[in-house]
């Protein structure tokens, strides 16, 4: 089982059509993603502005790939080192509640081998077992 | 930001399986050799890729040479894969507290219209 992307998910207590109307409206989106000019036009380019960092000049490069209206939608998101695809996607579950999930993937260049790697299940596990303990070893050690 | 040599070193599946194997104990470049089978000069030529990234010490102990992995780059990657997840995580946050807002003022105009 390999992790090649980021997946985030919520059950909101909300109509999937608020929650669509969050992820599409342009001051709603400003409101908890980033500033931005967007427009749900696929094929439309679209940036959304943050604080710069080392390597990011803090404006992702993003165009609307495809809209399944009230369902799903998909950009293109290039940032800094980041080259990758974010899908958003909108369930409704009945007596009010959405499931909206994130997932971002495709990392590509050389940053993305790493990040694949890095998120692959067993690299993960590294991270959380045998390195920490590692870490720890040499903390004991002076 | 993270160092591309971190980057460029990590890219190499044979010099993973190596930090890998790195991250359980510390290895003489002859047992990494016999574990992974490859030439003598390969090995070196990837430990020092690894050395060069700060991602592997090297200490002789008598006759040999050993080699320990240095956490920190690691460590520093994980956070960085981390921390976009965090990311989604706070921006659905801010997400649940809009669309409650908008749930809000929808019912507060559905009582209002008698």
């Amino acid at each position: 089982m390999a992790r090649r992307d980021v997946t985030v998910s919520r059950v909101l207590r909300a109509d999937a059509r608020l929650v669509w109307r969050a992820l599409t409206e342009r001051e709603l989106l400003a409101e908890w993603l980033m500033p931005n000019d967007f427009v749900l036009e696929p094929g439309r380019p679209f940036t959304l502005r943050t604080d710069p960092a080392p390597g990011f000049d803090g404006v992702v490069r993003a165009e609307v790939l495809e809209v399944d209206p009230g369902r799903r939608m998909l950009w293109s998101w290039k940032g800094g080192p980041v080259d990758t695809v974010v899908e958003f996607r909108v369930e409704p579950l009945g007596d009010e509640l959405t499931r909206v999930t994130v997932v971002q993937r495709g990392f590509r260049g050389l940053r993305a081998v790493v990040v694949s790697a890095v998120l692959q299940l067993g690299w993960w596990n590294l991270m959380r077992g045998p390195l920490p303990r590692c870490v720890a070893r040499l903390a004991q050690a002076p | 930001m993270i160092d591309d040599r971190i980057f460029r070193a990590l890219a190499d599946p044979s010099r993973r399986a190596m930090v890998e194997r790195l991250a359980r104990k510390p290895h003489t470049s002859t047992e990494l050799g016999a574990s992974f089978a490859l030439s003598a000069p390969a090995v070196s030529q990837h430990l020092g890729v690894l050395r060069d990234a700060g991602l592997v010490e090297v200490e002789t102990v008598g006759r040999y040479r050993v080699y320990t992995l240095a956490p920190g780059p690691l460590l520093e990657l994980g956070a960085w894969a981390d921390a976009l997840e965090a990311q989604w995580s706070a921006r659905l946050d801010a997400l649940e507290t809009v669309v409650g807002r908008l749930q809000a003022k929808e019912k507060r105009s559905r009582r209002g219209t008698p």
